[in-house]
């Protein structure tokens, strides 16, 4: 059997075989299940099949005729052997065939047969043998001649040196490089070949390692300035004590690397500044780059936020919610999501975020890219706002309500003391019956009809107890003039709070202003505080004097009311001190006591409306927020520093310029 | 028989206010009118002689001011004082031109109003008699 693919043979022979001659076919069939025969009759068939596959064998018949030998020469060196069977009895025709470049005849008589089989086998074994030389032989030609090709054709610049650092040879491209043929570099010394930049200290240290058979690191060369050139310089060892320069040119590379690294640095530069915190998170959220400002915003230090989960910065129950677990688990868009997240030191920060998922080429989520900024300024000024608006609604409440009230007490006012006035008169004429009852009572001979009329006025006046009447009816009516009056003051606080100034401002001595209403309120003082007055000189301010008289009576009374308190618990002397001096463009004015102090709870609600730390029917609560609005109207600030049992000193800031109206303190 | 006194006409859409006030200046040398409308005044001062009107600022229908330039028009010798309960909202400026020589707040204080109107009668010279 032949080993190897399946065995080809083909075999040319006439159509109608001869009866003496048994057929080649059948012979071949002892070549065993892996020989394929095809029979073919003539030149042209035959020329046919062999273009169509590779054959190992042909076997050409005599009984073809005078085609036969000339088959055989046609098939003379160009492939597969060719067996002849004769079919005379004279080797004639065999000496021919042979001639012709057959390579084995046999007679094709019965008992051949077997000889047939035998040859065959021979032949296809031989020609098997000779082609895989051939490949074998192909094959390593290409291979010597592969190297060559690619050192001629490669962009790289080799050279040989020698132990001298003579080139030996060099290619296309090293030639290129040095500006000469490869003829002219063989035999030059590299120094001279190549600019002097390849004579550097760097190239020497590669090629000596790679004599001492050691992997050197390449080493990078430049040459000239604008462009530079940049070249990357390896050596290795080629045996023989020769070395193979490799010299690659990296420019390019080197750009491109620079740019590179140029836009990354730029880009680090954008993000590291810009306003807005930026967040990288990996898919389960935790941190993958922090931008300086997310540092800031969530008071991490420098570069600590690495690794850490972003829902450390949120209180547990609001870690469900937060729209970041949304992108991070749907891959879903925010703008203008608000969320309010605690930094380490307690505080608590008001958000606005805006976050995507951050997806690779493929689509894939690496995660979420968050945006956020810290609100707390914008959510102060919205906090102002609606103050304001509050207070504004509030004044225009106000203002319905004194206008109502104003005109029933008047002459609910009036009215009383008018009835006063008249109870005095009558308080004469009760003099005079009282004159008259006592005339009566001593003048033993008045007449009969006059005394009784006496007794009988006398038992009128203890009835009714006329003279507690009278009496009484003059305090009701003082005691309710006083009420009154209260009603006026609170009337004019709602006036003075809703007020829509329509005059306009003068020129005014605050000194004076707050000096005289310090005076007015020194007489309900003077048994229990002690006044100290710090006036510095002041420039005149142009304001409403009124407005400003009702703020300093309202900050000194509160002052007195809070001396109250403590005294009456701590007892000690109360003292209370103004002092006026010029900052920062304008005039402070300080009311400073030394009473029961504004707990830090409640400071920042004391100018808040209607709130009064005050007892019922002491305070109406509307003393501080109206001051604060009046000074506000004037441009300027007012402002409390307190403790509880500590005292508390307020000041009010007057700008001097009214177009500033911002304290920069 | 036409009286030889003064005559202070007070104008206030409230009655209460003009009983209140008739009440208060009971004793003082003048006669006291009332009317309780711009309208009314007006037509009273067609009527008769009046030294001082006395009006409020905020009434039904017209305001004391506009009231008060009607005054200046048509009887310019009659004095001028506006009662308030908002002196502030009126500009200086409107007072000076209408001639409104003092400004009253409302509530009043009774003695200061008597004063006030003592102070006018006695410096204006009394109106011309008619009618």
């Amino acid at each position: 059997m032949v080993s190897g693919p399946a065995v080809r043979v083909l075999v040319v022979e006439p159509r109608e075989s001869d009866p003496r001659h048994p057929g080649t076919a059948a012979a071949l069939a002892r070549l065993g299940p892996e020989a394929r025969s095809e029979t073919v009759h003539d030149a042209a068939a035959l020329r046919a099949s062999l273009s169509r596959q590779p054959h190992d064998l042909v076997v050409v018949d005599q009984a073809l005729g005078e085609d036969a030998l000339r088959i055989v020469e046609a098939l003379r060196d160009t492939g597969p052997p060719v067996v002849f069977v004769c079919r005379e009895s004279d080797d004639t025709a065999a000496l021919e065939a042979f001639r012709r470049g057959a390579a084995d005849c046999i007679t094709g008589s019965a008992h051949d047969g077997q000889v047939l089989a035998v040859v065959a086998l021979e032949q296809i074994q031989r020609w098997r043998a000779a082609r895989e030389r051939g490949e074998t032989q192909r094959r390593l030609r290409w291979l010597e001649q592969l190297p060559e090709a690619v050192v001629e054709a490669i962009p790289t610049a080799l050279a040989v040196l020698d132990a001298q650092r003579t080139i030996v040879t060099a290619n296309p491209a090293f030639a290129r490089l040095a500006g000469a043929s490869q003829q002219e570099l063989r035999g030059k010394p590299l120094a001279t070949a190549l600019p002097a930049p390849f004579a550097g200290a760097g190239v020497e240290r590669a090629l000596r390692a790679a004599e001492r058979g050691e992997r050197g690191r390449p080493c990078l060369v430049r040459v000239g300035d604008v462009p530079a050139c940049a070249y990357d310089v390896r050596a290795a060892p080629i045996g023989e004590g020769r070395l193979l320069l490799l010299v690659s040119e990296v420019t390019e590379i080197e750009d491109l690397l620079q740019q590179f690294g140029a836009l990354r640095r730029y880009h680090e530069h954008v993000i590291q500044n810009m306003n807005s915190a930026l967040l990288a998170l990996d898919p389960e959220g935790r941190v993958t780059y922090a931008n300086p400002t997310a540092e800031a915003v969530l008071g991490a230090e420098a570069g600590s936020m690495e690794g850490q989960s972003i829902f450390s910065w949120f209180p547990e129950r609001e870690r469900q919610d937060l729209v970041v677990r949304r992108t991070l688990d749907a891959g879903a868009r925010f703008r203008g999501a608000e969320a309010v997240a605690v930094r380490p030191d307690g505080r608590r920060v008001p958000i606005g975020i805006s976050c995507a998922p951050l997806v690779d080429e493929r689509g894939e989520r690496l995660g979420a890219v968050v945006i956020f900024q810290d609100l707390s300024e914008i959510k102060q000024l919205q906090r102002q706002v609606l103050q304001t608006e509050k207070l504004a609604s509030i004044g225009q409440l106000a203002a319905g309500v004194a206008h109502e009230i104003n005109n029933p007490m008047g002459f609910i006012h009036a009215n009383l003391y008018q009835v006063c006035e008249y109870l005095g008169d009558l308080g004469r004429v009760w003099e005079r019956i009282e004159a008259l009852r006592k005339a009566v009572a001593v003048s033993p001979r008045a007449p009969s009809r006059l005394r009784a009329a006496a007794a009988e006025l006398d038992v009128m006046i203890e009835e009714v107890d006329a003279s507690y009447l009278l009496d009484d009816m003059g305090k009701a009516l003082r005691e309710s003039l006083e009420g009154s009056e209260r009603i006026r003051h609170i009337v004019q606080d709602l006036r003075a709070f809703s007020h829509q100034d329509t005059a306009e401002r003068t020129l005014s001595d605050v000194n004076k202003a707050l000096d005289s209403t310090a005076n007015i309120v020194w007489t309900m003082m003077k048994h229990s505080v002690v006044l100290t007055k710090q006036y510095e000189e002041l420039p005149p301010v142009r304001c409403y004097p009124m407005q400003l008289k009702q703020v300093f009576m309202n900050l000194l009374v509160n002052a007195y009311q809070a001396i109250e308190e403590r005294v009456a618990s701590d007892g000690g002397r109360g003292e209370i001190r103004l002092r006026t001096h010029c900052r920062d463009g304008g005039v402070a004015i300080e009311v400073s006591d030394n009473g029961s102090g504004i707990d830090p709870s409640v400071q920042d609600r004391i100018f808040d409306p209607f709130f009064t730390t005050k007892e019922v029917g002491v305070g109406t609560g509307l003393g501080l927020s109206t001051s604060y609005q009046l000074v506000k109207r004037h441009g300027g600030s007012l402002r409390v520093r307190s403790g509880r049992n500590r005292g508390a000193t307020f000041e009010v800031w007057l700008p001097l310029d009214e177009t500033k109206s911002e304290d920069p303190a | 028989m036409s009286d030889a006194r003064a005559a202070v006409l007070f104008v206030d859409d409230e009655p209460r206010i003009l009983s209140a006030l008739r009440r208060s200046l009971r004793r003082e040398h003048y006669e006291v009118l009332t009317a309780e409308s711009p309208a009314r005044a007006l037509a009273l001062l067609a009527q008769r002689r009046v030294d001082l009107i006395v009006s409020d600022q905020k009434m039904r229908g017209a305001s004391g001011l506009d009231l008060l330039q009607e005054v200046v028009r048509r009887h310019p010798s009659v004095g001028r004082i506006l009662l308030t309960g908002w002196p502030e909202e009126i500009p200086a400026e409107q007072l000076r031109k209408l001639g409104v020589r003092v400004l009253v707040p409302k509530p009043w204080d009774d003695a200061a109003l008597k004063e006030v109107i003592r102070a006018h009668l006695s410096a204006v010279p009394p109106a011309p008699r008619h009618g």
